[in-house]
């Protein structure tokens, strides 16, 4: 579970171009809560993932994951409690290693690192039922290097790696904006499959508010570093994009093209 | 040419230390100047101070490592720039080894017990039986790197160097593995200064400046004629390309360049290798080989 107290982040503090990305955010996620944020360039989103994830340190406030404080852990040690899913498909895997060795740096969070061989035949036995959950014919190209696959590709391994080793939280940064429509689709349907299949804790960050809807069991709009609604999931089942452009016209106090938020 | 054979083959000790950083790490690694040194002259004293020889090559690792180790902290606890880092710890070992030489800038190992020895007084030098037995040496150290290549930790090495940003989301302490492929990346730089300095005997405080551009023409030369895809294929090619490195520098001096331009020779050697296989027919060359490669993998 995650828990965030008062959190605040600013972009060059103390200078003219001083900016508060995170302004007091407090955010609760239970087991098994899969939450949808939406929002408007620069709500601060983004910044949110990467101030759980440990990338960026707060300027105040708590992160607590499964009732420990890790707010000052470094991003790597949070790697045992957080995993993620960025939106360049590039970003969550290695191009020079083979498919069985990224899988096998994946498979092995948490854990320690030691001289053991990396890739193993048992091992291999593992990669190949995960990657047949992909249903992209990986499990057969084991010893590929991961830089001929294609961005779709990519990510859906990306999305393998980071929930595997099941994390206590799983954070999905437009995970799948960068891809094109069919296979923007085949992600997102993974993604569910593997938060169900797994049980995970989620926090997906979208640009789409159909994909918004159509996953999670929450749903939070943020703008200008607050979170400014939150939909629960009684209320989640039945609303609309309508519902939630007009919920955002009306925070925002203005009229507002709809093009910011729809893709 | 058998000379160019064995101190390729001794050098490319040096080579695989460089792919490691190089290559693996993405870290341009200037350390190796002075971590070379440092190796020789550590082992040359020790030798001269009558430890047994085994012990000496064991200390010019060490040394190497700990060089290794300096360059990593300045750079993953001080922020200091990568090439920064490494400049500076090789001009600090430039005192350190005139320090460990007893200031003296050069140390004779004649008369002395060195690895060496039985092969020179069975008059077995420049002969294949000592290329054969360099090659071992050389087999040896480049299985274990690849072996240690395979491991977790190295493959978490190697994660780091491709994309570190992954490797931090994976729970690989970034500045650790950096710090662990510099050390280990030295301590061969060491192991070879130590070689060399008993094969050539004598220990000398310039023997290894500018060595770095002969580690990076080796690797670079390498993979130019070899190409390097996966892992062994790589370090085979540094290997190879230390051989060949040492071959043209020996074929300037017989045709009758003078040696003192052979540092000007290396640079243009590793320019070579880096502009030619952008240019047209060698790119060609290039494309080809790496559509081969893609239909062996199973690619498109």
């Amino acid at each position: 579970m995650l828990k965030l107290d008062r959190v605040t982040k600013r972009f060059f503090p103390g200078t003219i171009n001083e900016r508060i990305a995170l302004d007091e955010v407090s955010l609760t996620l239970n087991e098994g809560d899969f939450v949808t944020v939406i929002g408007s360039n620069g709500a601060g989103k983004s910044t949110m993932l990467n101030v759980i994830s440990g990338r960026y340190p707060t300027d105040g406030g708590k992160v607590v994951i499964d009732g420990r404080d890790v707010t000052k852990a470094p991003e790597h040690k949070r790697a045992t409690w957080v995993a993620r899913v960025f939106q360049d498909p590039m970003a969550g895997t290695s191009p020079h290693l083979t498919i069985e060795e990224n899988l096998a740096i994946a498979f092995r969070r948490g854990q320690g690192r030691g001289l053991g061989m990396a890739v193993t035949r048992s091992g291999r036995e593992v990669y190949r039922k995960a990657l047949r959950t992909l249903e992209l014919g990986l499990e057969d190209r084991l010893q590929m290097r991961v830089g001929m696959l294609s961005g779709g590709q990519r990510q859906a391994l990306s999305l393998l790696m980071a929930t595997y080793a099941k994390p206590s939280i799983l954070l999905l940064d437009e995970h799948t904006a960068a891809l094109d429509p069919s296979r923007a689709e085949l992600i997102t349907r993974l993604t569910g499959e593997a938060v169900a299949r797994n049980h995970l804790t989620a926090l997906m960050v979208t640009h789409n508010m159909h994909q918004a809807i159509e996953l999670g069991n929450r749903l939070i709009m943020m703008h200008e570093g607050r979170i400014v609604l939150e939909v629960d999931e009684e209320a989640k089942k039945s609303i609309t994009a309508d519902q939630l452009l007009q919920e955002f016209s009306k925070i925002k106090g203005a009229s507002l093209s709809d093009r910011t938020l729809l893709d | 040419m058998i000379v160019a054979v064995e101190l390729g083959l001794l050098y490319a000790v040096m080579a695989l230390g460089v792919y490691l950083t190089y290559r693996v790490l993405d870290f341009p690694d200037l350390t190796v100047d002075g971590s070379f040194t440092t190796g020789a002259a550590t082992c040359a004293m020790m030798i001269v101070g009558g430890l047994p020889v085994p012990l000496a090559m064991i200390g010019g690792v060490v040394a190497g490592m700990l060089a290794g180790a300096v360059t990593g902290l300045l750079h993953v606890w001080g922020n200091i720039n990568a090439l920064l880092a490494g400049i500076l710890t090789q001009i600090a070992l430039y005192s350190i080894n005139l320090r460990i030489m007893g200031n003296k800038a050069n140390i004779p190992l004649l008369r002395t017990e060195t690895a060496f020895s039985w092969l020179k007084d069975h008059d077995l030098m420049r002969t294949w039986v000592s290329v054969a037995i360099f090659a071992v040496v050389v087999l040896v150290v480049g299985l274990l790197l690849y072996l240690f290549l395979g491991t977790s930790y190295g493959v978490a090495l190697r994660a780091t160097g491709d994309n570190e940003l992954m490797a931090r989301s994976q729970g690989i302490n970034t500045g650790v593995t950096k710090i662990v492929g510099l050390m280990i990346s030295n301590g061969m730089v060491g192991l070879c200064g130590a070689l060399i300095v008993q094969y050539q005997g004598f220990a000398d405080i310039s023997m290894g400046i500018g060595i770095i551009v002969a580690g990076l023409a080796s690797v670079i030369v390498g993979q130019a004629i070899f190409g390097m895809t996966s892992v062994w294929q790589a370090i085979l090619a540094a290997v190879l390309g230390s051989i060949i490195y040492r071959g043209v520098i020996q074929a300037a001096l017989m045709v009758g360049l003078n040696p003192n331009d052979m540092k000007l020779i290396s640079a243009v050697l590793v320019v070579a290798a880096l502009v030619l296989p952008q240019w047209g027919p060698f790119k060609r060359l290039r494309i080809r080989r790496r559509t081969a490669q893609a239909v062996a993998e199973g690619g498109k």
